[in-house]
C-alpha cells in the first residue's frame, strides 16, 4: 500500500469514529464535558499541527550554524566570476 | 549559531506558536472541565469562535497564497511577453 493510501486510510478511519462519536451513533452516553471537548478535536488538532510546524521553523532559523567567512568568501568569488563574465561579454 | 534579526525572528516565531498553542488548548480541552462560574471563564470567547477562527484564518491564508501565485504567475507572463 502506497503512502498516500496508508494517510488516507488512516484519515478516514479517525474521522469516522470522532464523526460517529459527535453523533452519538455508537449510543453512548458521554458526559457533556467530554462532547464539549470531543467536537472541536479536529480544529484543534489542526492548530496545533500548524503551531508545531511554525514554532520548528523558528526554532530551526534561530539555531542555524552561520559560516561568516565562507559567505564573505563565496560573495568575493561571485564578484570575481561577475567581472570575468563581464569581460568576456556576457550582459547581466 | 544565527545571528541578529534571524536569531530574534525565530525566537519571536517560537514563542507566537506557544502562546497560540497554550491559549488554544486552554481553550478547547481544559475550559470544558473548570466550573462554570469560575473567573476564567471570562478571558474566553464562546465555544463556537474556536472552530470558526482558525477556519476563517485557514481560510484567509488560502487566499493570500493563491492572490500571490496569480501575482507571480503574471509577472513572469509579461516579462517572457516583454523579451519575445
Amino acid at each position: 500500500m502506497t503512502k498516500l493510501a496508508q494517510w488516507l486510510w488512516g484519515l478516514a478511519l479517525l474521522g469516522s469514529t470522532w464523526a460517529a462519536l459527535t453523533m452519538g451513533a455508537l449510543g453512548l452516553e458521554l458526559p457533556s464535558s467530554c462532547r464539549e471537548v470531543l467536537w472541536p478535536l479536529p480544529a484543534y488538532l489542526l492548530v496545533s499541527a500548524g503551531c508545531y510546524a511554525l514554532g520548528t521553523v523558528g526554532y530551526r532559523v534561530a539555531t542555524f550554524h552561520d559560516c561568516e567567512d565562507a559567505a564573505r568568501e563565496l560573495q568575493s568569488q561571485i564578484q570575481e566570476a561577475r567581472a570575468d563574465l563581464a569581460l568576456r561579454g556576457l550582459r547581466f | 549559531m544565527a545571528t541578529g534579526t534571524d536569531q530574534v525572528v525565530g525566537l519571536g516565531l517560537v514563542a507566537v506558536s506557544l502562546i497560540i498553542f497554550t491559549y488554544y488548548t486552554a481553550w478547547v480541552i481544559l475550559l470544558p472541565f473548570i466550573d462554570n462560574q469560575h473567573v476564567i471563564h471570562k478571558y474566553f470567547l464562546p465555544r463556537a469562535y474556536a472552530v470558526t477562527i482558525p477556519l476563517a484564518a485557514g481560510l484567509l491564508l488560502l487566499l493570500f497564497v493563491g492572490l500571490f501565485i496569480t501575482y507571480v504567475m503574471l509577472k513572469n507572463q509579461r516579462v517572457t511577453k516583454k523579451t519575445q
